[in-house]
């Protein structure tokens, strides 16, 4: 039973985080995907923008594996 | 970089700029005439004659590019060399080609409109040539070709039944599937019942089947004939135009090419005048040249003109300091790594070119991601392949290098981590891990990752804390000190908790962290706080690299257990092959975007200002 939760907590853990981190990556790519079209020298900051979010999900993992180790 | 103003006599204008356009090194700077004492100076009015030589080049250019549009590029050319002079000759002898392009690509047009019609109809002509081929003896009588949904196949009873009652049984139906949701009908009637059988028609609403423009005059067995005799003859008319257009543009590709070319030049040379300043008897024109091609322009214009054109070095004042345009200037191995800076802005004049800076650790931390014998060796090959078939085209060129040099430290993690393909070469007997076992270490990994964020991020404020002092920018590089040592101390205290270090060090190591936080604060304000918290999730975000490296060596452990399950070996190879495909695919996507971001968002964010502007060189094309 406590190994079950455990498990639980450790997918919760990084199961929301990693919702959390796609939600914001889909707000974020189609407002840059816009951004690119009007102006494609914006790639470099449309990248890094994108990418901010999936700290997020690092973090969830860390915390994912430190409950089940 | 230098500020240079060149001076001459008005009558040796046009040929300083002939002669600044082949030396190709200044940065050319819009009017020096205005404000600030320089009220003598005026701009340059633009000749009513250079006016009009503006505009017959500017729709010459447009002319070439619209015929070079026109044509396919031969698989080698050269663009030939055309000087100014020859451009009007030139044009004058490519009237007839152009001419001769425009008939052909009107007639390739004509053709291939053609060749869609009749492929579009090839389903109707299918389904009702036989039928028509067999009516087409019949005179005095009508034939209309009909389609109607497969679902309203009740509709052709009904259909049947009417036009009996109106032709008085002189009629005959022809019922055909031409596709699985089409049904074609073909109906002849005494001609004498037209009016009758259109008018049912359209009250059942069946569309009757509408031939394209060029056939609508015919009758429906005609048009279908033609179209099938058409369908024959287009492919072999298609061609015999291709192969014209391919023989003009064999002979005058390069010609084109280089005559555009020296078009645009003429054009950049009369629009250089529009930057130039006036006094009474002299032009100025003002610039910037790197300090490495300063003496040469020199040397060129002593030689062209002697004392008659000057070229003065004014001084860069502190509010021109980000006017300064920024070339960037990198050894051969390094300048494939400036593909990443055009992404950004340019990087401010004065502050720190990042290249060397990527050119080491993006293809490390590509390489500490895909860390596989085998794919490293694939990606090499293909990278290399890739080198040379893009060799004219720049970007795919750089980046094929990047990947080039990416996968040897990919070759070398993979040998330290004993991965071929995945544990193929621990399967065959042949690999071992020397250091570590990806997938057993874990903890390692990710305290191995967390320090290359810790060492990397650190570099990283070190670099801007060093440029803004070599800068004269003490106060920011008093910040970026203490940004250091705030992030620096509250590490080591947090070594001290977790044990890594003695407890004796943690009093002093938290007066150590209060006492920066605070200077911190007080010098870049509430900024100051939120670059040490995002410092720290900077660091922490160096664990994708564990993170990434470990799903794609999974994925290949999964190929390898897949392919093994088959009897058959083949099979297994073929499934396991397939598997490795994509996961490599992945391999170069995922860590590319990994290893950049961290450039971009950990590291550059420490140092890297952009907001300059790029140094562009007035040069022939």
């Amino acid at each position: 039973m406590e190994k079950g939760l455990i498990a639980i907590a450790a997918a919760l853990a990084i199961g929301i985080p990693a919702l959390a981190t796609a939600w914001a990556q889909s707000k974020i790519g189609a407002a840059g995907g816009g951004a690119l079209a009007e102006r494609p020298e914006l790639s470099g900051t449309v990248i890094i923008l994108v990418a901010i979010p999936e700290t997020m999900v690092l973090l969830g993992f860390v915390v994912a594996y430190l409950i089940i180790s | 970089m230098r500020k240079v103003q060149i001076i001459g006599p008005k009558n040796y204008l046009d040929e300083c700029v002939r002669a600044l356009h082949a030396a190709a090194v200044v940065h050319i700077e819009t009017g020096a005439a205005g404000p600030q004492g320089r009220e003598f100076l005026t701009r340059l009015p633009m000749e009513k004659e250079k006016l009009g030589e503006r505009a017959f080049l500017d729709k010459a250019a447009e002319r070439l590019r619209n015929l070079i549009s026109l044509l396919n590029p031969p698989e080698t050319y050269r663009p030939v060399r055309v000087g100014n002079e020859e451009i009007r000759k030139l044009l004058d002898d490519i009237a007839p080609v152009e001419e001769k392009v425009r008939v052909l690509h009107a007639r390739l047009d004509e053709l291939l409109d053609e060749s869609s019609t009749v492929n579009r109809y090839e389903r109707l002509l299918k389904g009702f040539a036989p039928i028509v081929s067999r009516l087409g003896g019949l005179k005095n009588f009508d034939i209309v070709g009909l389609t109607i949904e497969k679902t309203r196949e009740d509709v052709t009873r009904l259909l049947d039944a009417e036009v009996a009652n109106i032709t008085e049984g002189a009629y005959q139906i022809y019922v055909r599937e031409l596709d699985e949701s089409t049904i074609g009908i073909v109906l002849t009637y005494p001609r004498e019942f037209e009016s009758k059988v259109r008018y049912l028609l359209t009250g059942k609403a069946i569309s009757e089947v509408k031939l394209p423009d060029e056939y609508a005059e015919l009758p429906l067995i005609s048009a279908l004939k033609r179209m099938g005799r058409r369908k024959a003859e287009l492919p072999a008319l298609i061609r015999e135009v291709e192969r014209e257009s391919g023989d003009i543009s064999w002979r005058w590709y390069g010609t084109l090419q280089g005559l555009s070319r020296a078009v645009d030049d003429a054009i950049d040379e009369i629009g250089v005048l529009s930057y130039a300043s006036q006094s009474r008897f002299a032009f100025v024109i003002e610039g910037w040249v790197p300090v490495s091609g300063f003496e040469g322009l020199k040397e060129r214009f002593a030689a062209l003109f002697g004392e008659k054109v000057l070229i003065r070095v004014l001084d860069i004042e502190e509010r021109e300091m980000d006017l300064v345009p920024v070339c960037i200037k990198n050894p051969g191995i390094l300048r494939p790594f400036e593909v990443f800076l055009g992404a950004l802005p340019a990087p401010r004049y004065g502050s720190v070119d990042p290249t060397i800076y990527v050119a080491v650790f993006f293809p490390a931390f590509w390489g500490l991601i895909v860390a596989d014998i085998g794919y490293g060796l694939v990606i090499l090959l293909v990278s290399l392949y890739l080198k040379r078939r893009f060799r004219d085209k720049a970007t795919l060129r750089d980046l094929a290098s990047v990947l080039v040099i990416s996968s040897l430290p990919a070759i070398a993690f993979g040998f330290l981590f004993g991965e071929f393909f995945g544990d193929l070469g621990e399967r065959l007997g042949i690999l071992h891990p020397v250091i570590l076992d990806r997938i057993k270490a874990l903890k390692t990994l990710m305290v191995l990752t967390v320090g290359i964020g810790i060492g990397h991020v650190l570099l990283g404020i070190v670099i801007g804390a060093v440029n803004r002092m070599m800068r004269g920018h003490a106060r920011e590089a008093a910040g970026k000190a203490f940004y250091f040592i705030s992030v620096v101390s509250f590490l080591a205290v947090m070594g001290i908790v977790f044990g890594y270090l003695p407890k004796g060090l943690f009093t002093p190591g938290l007066a150590v962290l209060a006492a920066s936080f605070i200077a911190l604060t007080v010098i870049e304000g509430v900024l100051g706080p939120l670059e040490f918290i995002k410092a720290l999730g900077n660091i922490i975000s160096y664990m994708r690299l564990m993170a990434v490296g470990t799903a794609s060596v999974v994925m290949a452990l999964v190929a390898n257990r897949i392919g093994s399950l088959s009897d058959n070996l083949v099979v297994g190879v073929i499934v396991a092959g397939l598997l490795h495909a994509l996961n490599l695919l992945l391999s170069v996507l995922s860590p590319s975007i990994q290893s950049m971001r961290l450039q971009y968002v950990e590291f550059f964010s420490k140092f890297y200002e952009g907001g300059g502007r790029k140094y562009s060189p007035f040069r022939k094309r």
